[in-house]
C-alpha cells in the first residue's frame, strides 16, 4: 500500500520539478528574448536599403541585404562617425588609463598605507560619486574658459579623469582591502618604502582591480554624453556619442542609417564587453561595486 | 647582536584596551627568549612593538643600547618572521629572499652568493625558482625564515612561526630553528602560545597574561619554582594537580592535610619553605602528575608518603598512563587556573563525586584499571605551595 | 613627531586626488549654489543676491497643466512669484519615471537572480545576454527604444505597437512616451533594460552569499522551499536590496542622456536634469539652472549621504 502511495507522490513531484524546471527556463528564455528585441531591431534596420523604409514592414528581415546604411553611417559625407570615432578613441584611452592608474595609487593609499583621517578622505573622495554633474557643468566649463585649457578633447579627458577619481579609487580600495596586512608589514620590514611597496609587492597582484577599472571607465567615459555636450562646443570635436544624439542617430536621418550609427557607435565597448566580460562579471559579482 | 630591554614599556589601544602593562624583561645578546601565554596575553603586541609595527604608549624600548622607541621598523635592523609567513605571492623563492638585500642595492654577485649560502642552510636549494603556491606548508615556513636570515640582522623575531604546521613537522621545526639560532647566534624573541615548544626552545621562557609578565626564568626554573598559580597551571602537560589544603601542627613537625590523606613535611622544607606562619590556615597545595607515582609493573612504590587513590578514568599514552583520581579536597578554582589550563579540569571533572580531580603517572605497560585502588607515592619536595589569595608562590 | 615619516607619503600621493576634488567637486558645487541664489539670469553676468530662481520653481499654488509648450519652455520671468509650469510637470515625471523605473527594475533584477540562484543550464549565457545592456550608451538605446515607442497611429505605426498588431496583441498599442499621463513611466522601459541585469548581478550575489549550511539546516527542519527563501534567504537580502534602492534612486534623479536621447527637449519628456540643461544652453538663465542643479544635489544627499555614512560605519565594525 505504501509503496503505491510512495511512487504516486514522487511521480507528482517529479512532475512538478520538471513542469517548475520548465517555466523557469521559458521565463528565463522570454526575458532574454526581451532584452536582445533591441538587437534584432538594430541589426535587421540596419542592413535595410532605402527603400525598405516602409514602416509597416519593420520587424520583418530585409528583403535584399544592403551595407549602405553601415557605408553612410561609417564614413558617409553627411552622416559618418569615423571621424567622431577617432575624438572618442583619443579621449577614453589616456583617460582610461590615466583614471586607472589614479584610483590604484589612490586604493591603495587609503587601504594598506593609511594616514590618520584616512576613512574621512575616502568619504570625502566618494561623495564625488554620486552628485549630479548637472550641477558642476556650468562652473566647470567657465574654468576651462578662464586658464584657456586646451579645447575640446583635452577638456573632457580631465573632465573624466577628475570625476573619474571616486569611482576608481572605490573599486581599488575594495580589493586591496582584500591583501593581508602582514605582506605589507613584511615589505616594511624588508626596508621597503612607501612607493617602492606598492611597485614591488602590491602592483603585481593587482591584476584583476585594473581589469575591471578598466572597464568600467572605457565604457563609462565611451558612453558618456552629459560631460561631452556641456564641454566640448566645436562640433568637430564632438565624441560619438554626441554625433550620434545631434545628427546620426537624429530623428531626420533614415532610420536604418539611424539603427547602423547606434550599433557603430556601440560596437567598440560591446567587444570589450565580449571579450573580458566574464572578468568584468566576475568583479561585479563578487560586490566590487555594491556601493 | 644586540640586547633588548624593554622599561615599563605598555601598549594602550585607542578604545581603552591595555593590551600590554609595564612589561620590563630584558634579552641578552644571542638568547633566544621565548614569550609564552594564552591567546590575547599580549605576547605578540609586544613583539610587534620590539618590531616597531606597533607604536609604543610608554615606557622605553632599547636594542643594543640605543633608544628605539622613535625609530621606524626599517631602521632597527630587525627581521620578523610571520605567523602566516607573509610571502610575497608572485615572487620566486630566490626573489623573496632576495627582496630586502635588493633593496639594500646589492650587488648582484654579493646577492647571489648570500641566496644561496641561506637556501643551502634551510634545504631550500631544489626550490629556488618555485612560487609560493606551489610549496608546502613547512616549505613555506622555511623561506620566510631564509627572508629574516639573510638579512643578518640584530635581532630576529618569530611570531608562532610553527602554529600553521602539523604536529610532527612542529616537533622536527623546532630542533631546526633552535640549532641555527645557535649557529647564528642572533638575539631571538620567540612568541608562541604553546608552552610545550617554550619549554623545549628558550634559554629563557618569560610567561605572559592579560598584558603582564608573569615569570621569566629558565625553563627548568620556572617548571621546578613557578612564581604564581597561574605560572603553575599553564607551565607543565598534564598540568598541575591543585587543590586546598592545610597545614596543620602534628607532635613531631608539620604536616600537609589534603582533604582525608595527611603528609608529614620534613622540618627542613618546613622550615625552607617558610610555613609556619600557616598553620591552621587554608592554603593552595600543588604537585604535579609526574611527581605522583602509582605502583610500578612489580606493584612497588617508589618510596615516600601515601596516597590513597580510587582511578575514575584511564589515559594510555604509549610513552606514559595517567591514572586519574578524585581527591576529598575542595578545589583551587581560580580565574588564573582556568585561563592556564583553559578550563580543561573542571570539565574534566566527575560531578558525580565530591572533590578535585588528579593525575598520577604509572609506568606505561602497568595494567591499571577504572575502579582500581591503588597507592600513590608522592614526594614532598615537589610539593607547591601558594597563597590563595595573592596566588603567588609561598617560600622558594 | 617621527611618525609623520610614515603616513606623510600616502598623503602626500592623495593629497592631488584630494585638492581636485576639493575643487572640482565642492568648490563647484559651492559655486553653483551660489549662482542659483543670484540674478544672473540672462547672459551678463551680476552679482546680486536673489531667490526668484528659487521662488519660482516651489509651487505657492497649484499651477497650471495640462498645456504643452513644443519646443524650448520658455522660463519667461515675471515680477510677481508664480509657479513655473514647466518645473511642474518635470517633477511629476520625474516622480513617475522613478517609481516605475526603480520598481520595475528591483523587480524585473531580483525575479531573473531568484530563477538563476539554484543554477540552471547555460547560466553563463544568460547572465551575459542580461547584462551587456550595461555596455550600451543611453544615447544608443535611446535611438532603438524611441523607435520601438513609436506612437505613430494607424496605417505608420511601427515599433512595438506594429508587434504587438502582429501578434493580435492590437489592444496593447497605446502612446508610450508621448502619452499624456503615463509617458514618463514609458521612459522608464529603457532605462529598466539597461539596468535589471546589474541589478540581477547584484541580487545574485546576495543570493549565493547565503551560507548553504543555512538553507540546508531550515530543510531539516522541515520548511519547504518556499519557506527556506522566505525566512531564511530574504532576510539575508535586505542590505542588498538597500544598495540597489539608493544605486537606482540616484541615477534615476540623474538621468539626463536617455530621456534627450528619445524625447529631445520636449515638455511632454522633460525631466528637471533636461530643463536644466535647456535653461542653460537655449534660456540662458543661469541662475534657475543653478537653482535646478542644487535641488536634484539635495535630493541626492538626502538619499545617498546617511547611506555612505552607514556603510563606513558598518565596515568599521567589521
Amino acid at each position: 500500500m505504501t509503496t503505491v502511495a510512495l511512487d504516486r507522490t514522487s511521480r507528482r513531484r517529479r512532475r512538478r520539478r520538471v513542469s517548475s524546471r520548465v517555466l523557469k527556463y521559458a521565463a528565463l528564455a522570454f526575458a532574454a528574448v526581451v532584452v536582445l528585441l533591441p538587437v534584432y531591431v538594430l541589426l535587421v534596420a540596419s542592413f535595410k536599403g532605402a527603400g525598405e523604409a516602409d514602416p509597416s514592414r519593420a520587424w520583418a528581415l530585409p528583403e535584399s541585404w544592403s551595407l549602405d546604411a553601415w557605408r553612410e553611417a561609417w564614413n558617409g559625407e553627411q552622416y559618418g562617425l569615423l571621424p567622431f570615432l577617432k575624438n572618442s578613441l583619443k579621449l577614453v584611452i589616456p583617460a582610461t588609463l590615466i583614471s586607472t592608474v589614479i584610483g590604484s595609487l589612490n586604493g591603495f593609499v587609503l587601504s594598506r598605507w593609511r594616514f590618520p583621517g584616512a576613512d574621512l578622505v575616502f568619504l570625502f573622495l566618494l561623495f564625488g560619486l554620486f552628485i549630479p554633474y548637472q550641477a558642476v557643468m556650468i562652473p566647470l566649463t567657465q574654468i576651462f574658459i578662464d586658464v584657456d585649457f586646451p579645447e575640446g578633447i583635452p577638456r573632457l579627458a580631465f573632465a573624466h579623469i577628475v570625476y573619474g577619481i571616486p569611482i576608481t579609487t572605490l573599486i581599488f580600495r575594495s580589493y586591496y582591502a582584500t591583501i593581508p596586512e602582514d605582506l605589507i608589514e613584511a615589505a616594511r620590514m624588508d626596508r621597503a618604502g612607501m612607493l617602492r611597496t606598492y611597485w614591488s609587492v602590491v602592483l603585481p597582484i593587482s591584476a584583476p582591480a585594473f581589469v575591471v577599472t578598466a572597464i568600467w571607465q572605457f565604457t563609462s567615459i565611451w558612453n558618456d554624453f552629459l560631460f561631452a555636450v556641456f564641454i566640448v562646443t566645436d562640433p568637430g570635436q564632438w565624441p560619438v556619442t554626441v554625433a550620434l544624439n545631434n545628427t546620426t542617430g537624429s530623428l531626420v536621418t533614415p532610420y536604418n542609417v539611424q539603427m547602423a550609427a547606434a550599433l557603430i557607435a556601440s560596437l567598440p565597448t560591446l567587444i570589450v564587453y565580449i571579450l573580458l566580460g566574464r572578468y568584468f562579471m566576475r568583479g561585479l559579482m563578487a560586490g566590487a561595486l555594491k556601493g | 647582536m644586540a640586547d633588548i630591554q624593554l622599561d615599563k614599556l605598555a601598549k594602550r589601544f585607542p578604545n581603552g584596551f591595555e593590551a600590554v602593562k609595564e612589561l620590563t624583561l630584558e634579552i641578552a645578546e644571542a638568547e633566544l627568549l621565548v614569550l609564552v601565554g594564552p591567546s590575547g596575553c599580549g605576547k605578540t603586541t609586544a613583539l610587534r612593538m620590539i618590531a616597531g609595527l606597533e607604536d609604543i604608549s610608554s615606557g622605553d624600548l632599547y636594542i643594543g643600547g640605543k633608544r628605539m622607541n622613535d625609530v621606524l621598523e626599517r631602521d632597527r635592523d630587525i627581521a620578523m618572521v610571520f605567523q602566516n609567513y607573509a610571502l610575497y605571492p608572485h615572487m620566486t623563492v630566490a626573489q623573496n629572499i632576495a627582496f630586502s638585500l635588493k633593496l639594500a642595492r646589492r650587488p648582484k654577485q654579493e646577492i647571489r652568493e648570500r641566496v644561496q649560502e641561506t637556501t643551502r642552510l634551510l634545504g631550500l636549494e631544489d626550490l629556488l625558482d618555485r612560487r609560493p603556491k606551489q610549496l608546502s606548508g613547512g616549505q613555506r615556513q622555511r623561506v620566510a625564515m631564509g627572508r629574516a636570515i639573510i638579512r643578518k640582522p640584530q635581532v630576529f623575531l618569530m611570531d608562532e612561526p610553527l602554529s600553521n604546521l602539523d604536529a610532527q613537522l612542529r616537533v622536527h621545526m623546532r630542533g631546526e630553528i633552535e640549532a641555527l639560532q645557535k649557529r647564528l647566534g642572533v638575539t631571538t624573541v620567540y612568541v608562541t602560545h604553546d608552552q610545550i615548544e617554550a619549554m623545549t626552545m628558550g634559554d629563557r621562557v618569560a610567561v605572559m597574561r592579560s598584558g603582564e609578565l608573569q615569570q621569566v626564568d629558565t625553563p627548568t626554573h620556572v617548571y621546578d619554582h613557578p612564581a604564581n598559580l597561574f605560572v603553575a597551571g599553564f607551565i607543565g602537560s598534564p598540568p598541575m594537580n591543585l587543590a586546598r589544603g592545610t597545614i596543620e601542627r602534628a607532635d613531631d613537625g608539620l604536616l600537609v592535610r589534603i582533604g582525608s590523606s595527611a603528609v608529614p613535611i620534613p622540618a627542613e622544607i618546613a622550615r625552607e619553605r617558610d610555613l609556619d606562619p600557616w598553620v591552621g590556615r587554608e592554603l593552595i597545595v600543588g604537585i604535579r602528575p609526574e611527581d605522583l607515582e602509582g605502583p610500578g609493573e612489580d606493584g612497588r612504590h617508589a618510596g615516600g608518603a601515601l596516597i590513597r587513590a580510587k582511578i575514575d578514568r584511564v589515559e594510555a599514552l604509549g610513552a606514559n598512563l595517567l591514572g586519574f583520581f578524585t581527591v576529598d579536597a575542595p578545589p583551587a578554582t581560580s580565574e588564573a587556573i582556568a585561563e592556564a589550563t583553559g578550563g580543561g579540569l573542571e570539565e574534566v571533572a566527575l560531578i558525580t563525586r565530591e572533590g578535585t580531580p588528579f593525575c598520577a603517572t604509572f609506568e606505561p605497560r602497568v595494567a591499571l584499571r577504572v575502579g582500581d585502588e591503588v597507592d600513590v607515592a608522592v614526594d614532598v619536595r615537589r610539593f607547591h605551595f601558594f597563597d590563595p589569595d595573592s596566588e603567588t608562590a609561598i617560600g622558594g | 613627531m617621527r611618525k609623520i615619516r610614515r603616513w606623510g607619503p600616502g598623503l602626500l600621493l592623495v593629497s592631488p586626488s584630494i585638492l581636485l576634488v576639493a575643487v572640482f567637486v565642492y568648490g563647484l558645487i559651492g559655486w553653483n549654489i551660489k549662482v542659483s541664489l543670484s540674478d544672473w539670469r540672462q547672459a551678463e553676468e551680476t552679482s546680486g543676491f536673489d531667490t526668484s530662481a528659487y521662488k519660482e520653481l516651489f509651487p505657492s499654488g497649484v499651477g497650471e497643466t495640462g498645456e504643452y509648450v513644443s519646443g524650448v519652455a520658455t522660463g519667461e520671468q515675471s515680477d510677481t512669484l508664480s509657479t513655473d509650469p514647466a518645473w511642474i510637470i518635470d517633477l511629476h515625471h520625474a516622480l513617475l519615471f522613478t517609481v516605475a523605473f526603480v520598481l520595475g527594475a528591483l523587480i524585473i533584477g531580483a525575479s531573473l537572480a531568484f530563477l538563476l540562484d539554484k543554477g540552471v543550464k547555460g547560466e553563463g549565457m544568460f547572465r551575459a545576454i542580461y547584462l551587456f545592456p550595461m555596455a550600451v550608451s543611453f544615447i544608443a538605446a535611446g535611438v532603438v527604444w524611441r523607435w520601438l515607442m513609436n506612437p505613430a497611429p494607424g496605417d505608420r505605426a511601427t515599433g512595438f505597437n506594429l508587434l504587438f498588431d502582429k501578434l493580435g496583441l492590437g489592444f496593447l498599442r497605446n502612446d508610450w512616451y508621448l502619452g499624456q499621463d503615463w509617458g514618463a513611466a514609458a521612459l522608464a522601459l529603457p532605462a529598466m533594460w539597461a539596468l535589471s541585469g546589474y541589478i540581477m548581478a547584484l541580487y545574485l550575489a546576495g543570493f549565493r552569499g547565503v551560507p548553504e549550511e543555512l538553507r540546508e539546516a531550515a530543510r531539516m527542519d522541515g520548511a519547504s522551499e518556499w519557506r527556506v527563501y522566505r525566512h531564511v534567504v530574504f532576510p539575508h537580502l535586505r542590505p542588498v536590496t538597500l544598495s540597489a534602492l539608493i544605486i537606482l534612486g540616484h541615477i534615476s534623479i540623474k538621468v539626463f542622456d536617455l530621456i534627450v536621447a528619445i524625447g529631445g527637449k520636449q515638455l511632454i519628456t522633460q525631466t528637471p536634469a533636461v530643463y536644466m540643461w535647456i535653461l542653460i544652453y537655449d534660456a540662458r538663465d543661469y541662475a534657475k539652472g543653478a537653482a535646478i542643479a542644487t535641488l536634484l544635489l539635495v535630493g541626492i544627499s538626502v538619499l545617498i549621504v546617511p547611506y555612505l555614512i552607514y556603510t563606513v560605519r558598518s565596515e568599521r565594525r567589521v
